[in-house]
C-alpha cells in the first residue's frame, strides 16, 4: 500500500531548456497519495513540458524530479509500469480503430482489456469499431482516457484531457478521477477548465514563464487574496478608502452601497470598523479560482501589481 | 466552370510558392545540376566519333535498351548518345518529384486540417486544388524550359534548338502529366499514404510495360504514357506529337481531378475507409508488431512490386543474354561453349546493374521505418508510447528489426524475381548461387545504410532526410559511373563501391564482416544517442 506520507511525484528546482530557450525555470511541488493535484497556467507556460519532463520524454537540464522515489528519466521504465498518461493532443494511427488501440495501450502497460474497459466505453459513449482516422478531438480523448481509466496504476497523469470532450462525458471523467481519488491513488490533472479544477482539486499550483508562482489549497490561496465585500452602513465611512488593505473602493448610484475589496489578512481590522458603523447589509463573495488565475497571469502588469 | 470556384486560386498559388520554396529550390537545383552537368561533360567524355560508335554499341544491347528505352536509327552523334541516356530516367525522377509535391499539397493538407481552415475564407471550392495543379504545372514548365536553355549552352555535336526545346518541355511535360494522375489519385483515396502507393503502383506498370515493350516490340510503347518520351525521338525526327499526347492527358486528368473533387466532401475519398475490429487481435501486442500493423500494405507492396520488377527484367534474359543477336561475327569466332560463356557474362553484367536498383529500392521502406522514430513523434503517435513501459532500447530496436527485415526482403525479392523470370525464358539454366553471390553481396551495404538512418534518428533527427541524398549519390555513382567515365574514387564514397562487383566476381567473406561490424557500429552509436536525447524535437 501507498504511504500517505511519502509524496509520489516530488520535483525539486526542476529546469530544462531547449537551445537558449528556459522553457522550466524553477519548478517545484510534490503530490501526495490520494491527492488531486491541479496544475494550471496559461498557454506556454511550461505545463506540458513539465509533465513532458517527468515522463521522461524530455530530458532535464537543472533539478531533480522523482516518481515513487526513483529518477524520471533513468529509471523510466519501472515507473511507467504504474502510472497512466493522458495527453493533451491525442494522435492516433489513422488506419486502426480506437477499440483496437485501447487495446493495444493497455497491453504496453501490462494491462487487459477487462470489463472496466467495457463500462468505460460505454460510459464516454465510444464507438470503437470506428478507424481513428474518423475520429474527432473529443474521441480520440476518450480513447486515450477509457485505456488510462482501464489501467490499474498508482498515479495518473492528465494534460487538458477535457477540452474535447462535451459536458456529458466531461461529467464521467470527473466521476472516474473521484474513484481514483477515494482509491487512495494520486492524479495530476493539468487544465484551462477552472471550474473543472476548482471543484476536483485538493492542491493547485500556478505555473508560469516556466516557474511555479503559488502552491497550496484553494483555501490556502484565497486568504493570499482579496474578498470583495458589498456593504451598506448607517454612519458615513469616511476613513475606509485611506485604510491598509482597502481597494478599489466606489458606490453605486445611488451612493448607498459601497463595494470594495479587501485583503484576507486585513479583513479583521476592516469588519470591526465596519460594525462601528452600523451594518445595515453585507455580502462577502470569496475570491473565485478565476479571480486567482486572472491575479496570476496578468504578465501585462508583471504579475506582481498586487503584492504591493 | 464558373469563376467563383476558383476564386483566390492566384492568391493560394503564390501562398503555395512561399511555403514551399525551400523544397521547391532543393528539387529543381539537384534536377537541373544533374541534367545540365551532364550535358556539360558529354563532350568530353563522348567527343569522337569513336567513342560515340563504342558507347552506341552498348546502348542498343537490349540489357541497355530495358535500363534506358529505344534507341531511334543511326547514325549517331555525341547528342543522341546523351538524349538516349537521359530521357527515361530523368522522366522517372520527375515522376518522383510531382507525386511528392502534389499528393502533398493535395492529400496531406486535408490531413492536417490546414485546407479546412483555407476552405473555410472566401476561396472557392476548387481554388485550393487548382492552386497545386498550378503550382507543379510553374515547376515543370520553368524546369523544362531551364533544361532546353541549359542545352544550348551545352551545344553538344549534333544539337539542334528545335531538339534542345523538345527534350526540355518534354520532360517537363512528363511530369507534369504524373503530377496530373496522382492528382487523381488522391482524389479517390482518403489518405496521402493510399495516394502515394497508389500513385507508385500505377507507375510501375507503365515502367514495367515501357521496358518490355522496348525490348520486345517498341511500337507498342507508344500505348505506355510513360514510353512517350522515347518517342520524341530527339534529334532525329523531333517529334513534337508525344508532347501534345501528354499535354492532352494531363487536360483530361486535370478536369477528371476537379470533377471528382467537386462530388465529395473535404476529407473523405471515393475510396471509403470501412469500419474495423472492436478489439485488437492478440498479434497487436508491442513496437514491432504495431510497426507491421501500421506499415504492412506498402511493405507488402513494396515487396511484390519489386519482385515483379526483378521477374519482367529477368523475362529479358534471353534475348539480353544472346550475344549473336547484337553481333552475329562471333558465331564464326568462337565455339558454342565459349559463346554461352559470353552470354553468361553478359547476363551476370546486367544483373550487377539491377542489384544497385534493387538495392537502392530495398533501402526506401527500410530508412523510412526508421525514421518513423522521428517522423511518428512530431506527429505525437508516440507519446503515450513513451509513457508506457516500453523502453526507449525496446522501441529503437522494434524499428531497426522491422527496416532490416523489411529491406533484405525486399532485396531478396528482387533477386528472387530475376531468378524465376530468367530462367523461365532461358533454355540454359542460370544457378540459383550466381544470384545468392548478388545477395549477399548486397546484405552488408544495406545494413550500413539502415546504420547511417539509426545514427541520424539518434543524434540529428532534424536532418534524417541527409541519408536519402547519400543513397540517391550511391545509386547515382554505381548506375551511370562507368557511362560517365567517373573517377574510380567516387565508387568508394558510399559501401556500394566496395563490394566487388558481385555476381560478376566473387562474393567478399572479409569485406563482408568489415561491413557488417560498421554497420553494427554505426546503430550503437544511433543507440546511445537515442537513449539521452529529448524525444519531443520542436
Amino acid at each position: 500500500m501507498l504511504n500517505q506520507n511519502t509524496p509520489i511525484l516530488h520535483i525539486d528546482h526542476l529546469q530544462k531548456n531547449f537551445g537558449k530557450f528556459h522553457a522550466l525555470k524553477n519548478i517545484t511541488f510534490d503530490i501526495y497519495p490520494g491527492e488531486v493535484f491541479g496544475f494550471i497556467g496559461p498557454n506556454g507556460a511550461g505545463k506540458s513540458t513539465t509533465i513532458r519532463t517527468i515522463l521522461g520524454i524530455l530530458r532535464a537540464t537543472g533539478g531533480r524530479a522523482t516518481i515513487f522515489g526513483k529518477d524520471v528519466f533513468k529509471d523510466a521504465v519501472e515507473i511507467h509500469k504504474r502510472i497512466a498518461y493522458v495527453p493533451g493532443d491525442v494522435y492516433l494511427w489513422p488506419n486502426l480503430t480506437g477499440g483496437e488501440i485501447i487495446d493495444l495501450f493497455l497491453k504496453l502497460g501490462h494491462s487487459r482489456h477487462t470489463e472496466k474497459t467495457d463500462q468505460l466505453i460505454k460510459l464516454f459513449q465510444l464507438d470503437p469499431t470506428k478507424k481513428a482516422r474518423t475520429y474527432s478531438k473529443g474521441n480520440r480523448q476518450k480513447v486515450a482516457l477509457i485505456a488510462a481509466f482501464s489501467t490499474n496504476a498508482d498515479f495518473y497523469i492528465f494534460d487538458e484531457p477535457t477540452s474535447g470532450l462535451d459536458p456529458l462525458n466531461e461529467e464521467v471523467f470527473q466521476k472516474e478521477v473521484l474513484k481514483l481519488k477515494q482509491a487512495g491513488k494520486a492524479v495530476l490533472l493539468s487544465s484551462h477548465i477552472l471550474s473543472e479544477v476548482e471543484k476536483m482539486c485538493d492542491n493547485i499550483g500556478i505555473i508560469r514563464n516556466g516557474e511555479i508562482v503559488e502552491t497550496g489549497s484553494l483555501a490556502q490561496m484565497r486568504h493570499l487574496t482579496r474578498t470583495t465585500i458589498k456593504v451598506q452602513t448607517r454612519d458615513q465611512t469616511p476613513e475606509l478608502s485611506a485604510m491598509t488593505g482597502v481597494h478599489n473602493v466606489s458606490f453605486d448610484n445611488n451612493n448607498q452601497i459601497l463595494t470594495m475589496s479587501v485583503d484576507s489578512e486585513h479583513l479583521e481590522s476592516i469588519m470591526s470598523y465596519l460594525t462601528q458603523k452600523q451594518i445595515v447589509s453585507l455580502q462577502a463573495t470569496l475570491p473565485t479560482l478565476e479571480d486567482l488565475f486572472l491575479r496570476y497571469y496578468d504578465s501585462s502588469n508583471g504579475g506582481t501589481n498586487n503584492e504591493q | 466552370m464558373n469563376s467563383e470556384k476558383f476564386q483566390k486560386t492566384g492568391f493560394l498559388t503564390r501562398f503555395s510558392f512561399k511555403r514551399d520554396w525551400l523544397r521547391l529550390s532543393i528539387w529543381a537545383v539537384v534536377l537541373i545540376g544533374f541534367f545540365v552537368g551532364v550535358a556539360a561533360k558529354f563532350t568530353g567524355l563522348y567527343g569522337s566519333k569513336a567513342a560515340v560508335d563504342q558507347i552506341i554499341k552498348t546502348l542498343k544491347t537490349p540489357a541497355m535498351v530495358s535500363l534506358f528505352g529505344k534507341m531511334p536509327a543511326g547514325p549517331y552523334t555525341t547528342a543522341d548518345v546523351f538524349a538516349s541516356k537521359m530521357t527515361v530516367f530523368m522522366a522517372i525522377i520527375a515522376a518522383v518529384m510531382n507525386f511528392y509535391f502534389i499528393i502533398h499539397n493535395t492529400r496531406g493538407e486535408k490531413e492536417s486540417g490546414i485546407l479546412e481552415m483555407i476552405q473555410a475564407h472566401s476561396v472557392g471550392r476548387l481554388a485550393n486544388l487548382a492552386a497545386a495543379l498550378l503550382e507543379v504545372f510553374i515547376l515543370n514548365f520553368g524546369i523544362g524550359l531551364i533544361y532546353a536553355i541549359g542545352l544550348q549552352f551545352a551545344n553538344l555535336t549534333g544539337t539542334d534548338t528545335n531538339g534542345n526545346f523538345l527534350l526540355g518541355l518534354g520532360l517537363g511535360a512528363v511530369g507534369f502529366m504524373f503530377a496530373t494522375i496522382a492528382a487523381v489519385i488522391a482524389q479517390l483515396t482518403d489518405n496521402s499514404r493510399s495516394a502515394t502507393i497508389f500513385s507508385y503502383l500505377i507507375f510501375g506498370i507503365m515502367y514495367i510495360a515501357r521496358m518490355v515493350t522496348d525490348v520486345t516490340h517498341p511500337k507498342y510503347t507508344w500505348f505506355v504514357p510513360m514510353g512517350w518520351v522515347e518517342k520524341f525521338s530527339t534529334y532525329k525526327q523531333n517529334n513534337w506529337l508525344p508532347i501534345w499526347l501528354m499535354l492532352g492527358l494531363s487536360l483530361i486528368m486535370v478536369l477528371l481531378t476537379f470533377y471528382l473533387n467537386s462530388r465529395r466532401d473535404i476529407g473523405s475519398g471515393m475510396i471509403a475507409t470501412r469500419p474495423g475490429k472492436a478489439r485488437a487481435s492478440a498479434l497487436l501486442r508491442g513496437p514491432i508488431s504495431l510497426f507491421w500493423r501500421l506499415n504492412r500494405v506498402s511493405i507488402i507492396v513494396w515487396f511484390f512490386g519489386i519482385m515483379i520488377l526483378g521477374a519482367t527484367y529477368g523475362s529479358v534474359f534471353n534475348t539480353i543474354g544472346d550475344i549473336l543477336k547484337t553481333n552475329p561475327m562471333f558465331k564464326q569466332l568462337l565455339n558454342t561453349s565459349a559463346i554461352n560463356a559470353a552470354n553468361l557474362l553478359i547476363i551476370k553484367q546486367f544483373i550487377a546493374i539491377l542489384l544497385i536498383v534493387f538495392a537502392a529500392l530495398a533501402l526506401v521502406p527500410g530508412i523510412n521505418l526508421i525514421n518513423y522514430l522521428k517522423t511518428g513523434e512530431n506527429k505525437g503517435y508516440l507519446e503515450i508510447i513513451h509513457a508506457t513501459p516500453t523502453s526507449r532500447l525496446k522501441l529503437f530496436c522494434s524499428v531497426i528489426l522491422l527496416a532490416t527485415i523489411t529491406s533484405v526482403a525486399v532485396l531478396f525479392a528482387g533477386i528472387y524475381g530475376l531468378y524465376a523470370g530468367g530462367n523461365a525464358v532461358m533454355t540454359h539454366h542460370l544457378a540459383w548461387s550466381i544470384f545468392l553471390r548478388g545477395f549477399l553481396g548486397y546484405l552488408a551495404p544495406l545494413l550500413i545504410f539502415l546504420g547511417i538512418s539509426a545514427c541520424l534518428v539518434g543524434w540529428l533527427p532534424k536532418l534524417t532526410a541527409l541519408n536519402y541524398g547519400y543513397l540517391v549519390v550511391g545509386f547515382f555513382v554505381q548506375y551511370f559511373g562507368k557511362l560517365l567515365k567517373l573517377p574510380d574514387w567516387t565508387k568508394k564514397i558510399t559501401p556500394f563501391g566496395f563490394i566487388n562487383q558481385v555476381p560478376v566476381k566473387n562474393f567478399d567473406v572479409a569485406t563482408f564482416w568489415f561491413q557488417i561490424g560498421i554497420a553494427v557500429v554505426l546503430i550503437i552509436i544511433g543507440y546511445i544517442g537515442y537513449r539521452r536525447r529529448d524525444l519531443i524535437i520542436n
